[in-house]
């Protein structure tokens, strides 16, 4: 069996690829977008093709329902009946499935599957990502609010910690973002605006 | 105090007609109504079918065709949905590129001196070519199941250029029609606003005419839901149509534009150069370069002339077309599928809320009026635009097998 993925996304591509390696026999060929292997794919011949829903190419494929010269096999959007609720979770995962020909729904249905799971994995990599990004630069701005209490009040750092989650208590506020506030006020009050 | 907020989450593709949906947003028309609207820019129109009909989505822009399409079970999973109001007419235009309209000057220069543009000088191209045994020419749409699809085609055919055999047509995303006009991919286009203006205004192609030369006012666009929506929630319903009936009539007026040009070209939402999207919304848009369109063409309408009713006749029209290219079977039940799908009844509950006028008949007879009239079946008199195609032809949509099989050049065999 042929795959074809067609994701913008690289790096999420690539995991799908990999993920799709216990699926034999397999052949897994990855493109950004559909423009790239358009004259060629009477060539490469895929029987499932694997997209992400944020490729606008999805509507390129869509057309490609009816057989003719420039496509001999045509294309249509892969839904399992056998498997309710599985087309739903495809399109809340942001991935849908065509297929080139009449094969067995359960092995286009176990490569929706890793596909499926592999750009659920891949939000939650970028989420943990983006989290671990945003906890270090709250930790850097909480650092360099306390330093600014301890030269302009001569706070220990003890002191100036409280203060902080002191103030982030009372306006209910993440201790990161009463840090962001104090800097950038402090910075005002300096005439950083200018 | 007022009543609990309703979140809805509502998808658009990146084109200036969704602008009732952005204005309603924008300009406090939801919130008016008290909804809490997510606006989700989807990157194709597989997108917004798959997830309006799953529930990921509770309503969106679609193509007006659309919601005929996937009923009949020819476009993705068949699902029930319905298309209480249109969005807007006009809008789109057939572009092509700079080579290929020097190309039709040089086979018939009076052919490309006249308006409105007829596909005359592109069948001389096309015979050139075919003479010369060059491949045939390639031209991009948006969708199998859209009025852009059906516009091109009904062009090229009055002119004797077969559309699907003298020519190549693929769809291709709205937003990479230009990149690909100018690598020389395509040699022309029907797409919407603002991606039509803007291969003229970079100077890569010319507008050869404009939907509303082509059809004085066509229908577009139209907001659509399941059916099933519909009947869960028909308070909701009703509140989005007021605040989207509401926001095509502040979009609608002139003065309102330039700003409506500048919350358009947003990168939230169509993500174009303003002074681009505002060539589509004000004034003459152009054909080339230094060369403006008519001044007062109704190039993008959403409000004016009735035109949120989602007309029957319209839903007719685009089943004429997909039996015309051999999209459905023409013993379709025609009347039937405009019927389920397009629902001028919920419209005028919302507009009679509001106090707008609105029609009284579900149907009119396209390509009557030359000169502008006057619509006397409303609940008060409405101002109606000329509405003739530009070759003349009328369509009455009690009769859509005849009109479908009157033309030359067509898939369906009479």
């Amino acid at each position: 069996m042929k795959v074809l993925i067609i994701d913008p996304d690289e790096a999420r591509a690539a995991l799908v690829a990999e993920g799709l390696a216990d699926v034999k026999p397999l052949e897994v060929h990855r493109v950004s977008s559909f423009e790239e292997v358009e004259g060629d794919l009477p060539r490469l011949a895929p029987d499932v093709i694997v997209i992400a829903c944020e490729s606008p190419d999805r509507d390129t494929l869509e057309s490609l329902r009816e057989a003719n010269a420039g496509n001999p096999r045509p294309v249509v959007m892969f839904v399992d009946r056998s498997s309710p609720g599985l087309a739903e979770a495809a399109v809340e995962a942001g991935v849908a499935a065509y297929v080139v020909d009449g094969l067995s729904a359960g092995r286009v249905r176990s490569v929706l599957e890793v596909a499926m799971s592999r750009f659920g994995l891949m939000q939650k990599l970028r989420a943990d990502l983006h989290k671990a990004q945003a906890d270090l630069a709250s930790r850097k701005a909480i650092e360099r609010a306390k330093g600014l209490l301890m030269s302009e009040r001569g706070l220990s750092e003890e002191q100036a910690y409280r203060l902080l989650r002191k103030l982030a208590m009372d306006t209910g506020r993440p201790i990161g973002a009463v840090a962001n506030d104090l800097l950038t006020f402090a910075g005002v009050l300096k005439g950083d605006d200018r | 105090m007022s009543a609990a907020r309703t979140d809805l989450r509502l998808g658009f593709i990146a084109l200036s007609d969704c602008a009732p949906l952005v204005v309603a947003k924008e300009k406090g028309f939801f919130d008016a109504e008290n909804l809490n609207v997510d606006l989700s820019r989807e990157a194709s129109w597989a997108n917004i079918r798959d997830k309006v009909t799953m529930g990921a989505l509770d309503g969106a822009h679609m193509l007006g065709p659309l919601p005929l399409a996937v009923n009949l079970g020819v476009c993705g999973e068949p699902a029930r949905l319905i298309a209480p109001m249109s969005l807007n007419l006009n809008g789109s235009a057939i572009t092509v590129s700079a080579a290929l309209a020097q190309a039709m000057r040089d086979a018939d220069p009076q052919g490309m001196s006249a308006r409105p543009r007829t596909a005359r000088p592109l069948a001389k191209v096309v015979a050139e070519r075919r003479a010369r045994g060059e491949p045939p020419l390639t031209f991009a749409v948006v969708f199998p199941f859209s009025i852009h699809n059906y516009e091109l085609r009904y062009w090229m055919a009055e002119a004797g250029v077969d559309p699907d055999r003298d020519v190549r047509i693929v769809v291709t995303p709205p937003a990479r029609m230009a990149d690909r006009l100018a690598a020389g991919a395509i040699d022309g286009f029907c797409v919407g606003a603002p991606w039509n203006v803007q291969v003229v205004t970079e100077g890569r192609g010319e507008i050869l005419i404009y939907a509303a030369e082509l059809w004085r006012v066509g229908p577009d666009k139209v907001f659509g839901v399941t059916e099933g929506w519909a009947e869960r929630n028909p308070e909701v319903l009703m509140a989005v149509l007021r605040a989207l009936i509401g926001a095509a009539a502040w979009a609608d007026v002139p003065d309102n534009r330039p700003e409506l040009a500048a919350i358009l070209a947003h990168p939230r939402y169509v993500d174009a150069p303003e002074e681009v999207v505002a060539r589509s919304l004000l004034g003459s848009p152009p054909y080339a370069l230094g060369e403006p369109g008519p001044e007062g063409l109704d190039y993008l309408i959403f409000d004016r002339y009735a035109a949120g009713f989602p007309w029957r006749s319209h839903a007719v029209w685009f089943l004429t077309q997909m039996v015309r290219w051999g999209q459905i079977d023409p013993a379709t039940d025609i009347a039937a599928a405009a019927e389920a799908a397009y629902r001028p009844d919920l419209y005028r509950t919302a507009a009679a809320d509001l106090g707008a006028p609105t029609p009284l008949v579900d149907e009119k007879v396209e390509g009557l009026h030359a000169s502008a009239w006057t619509l006397d079946e409303a609940t008060a008199p409405i101002a109606m635009a000329p509405d003739v195609f530009f070759d003349g032809r009328k369509f009455d949509a009690a009769q859509p097998l005849k009109y479908a099989a009157g033309f030359d050049i067509g898939r369906l065999k009479a």
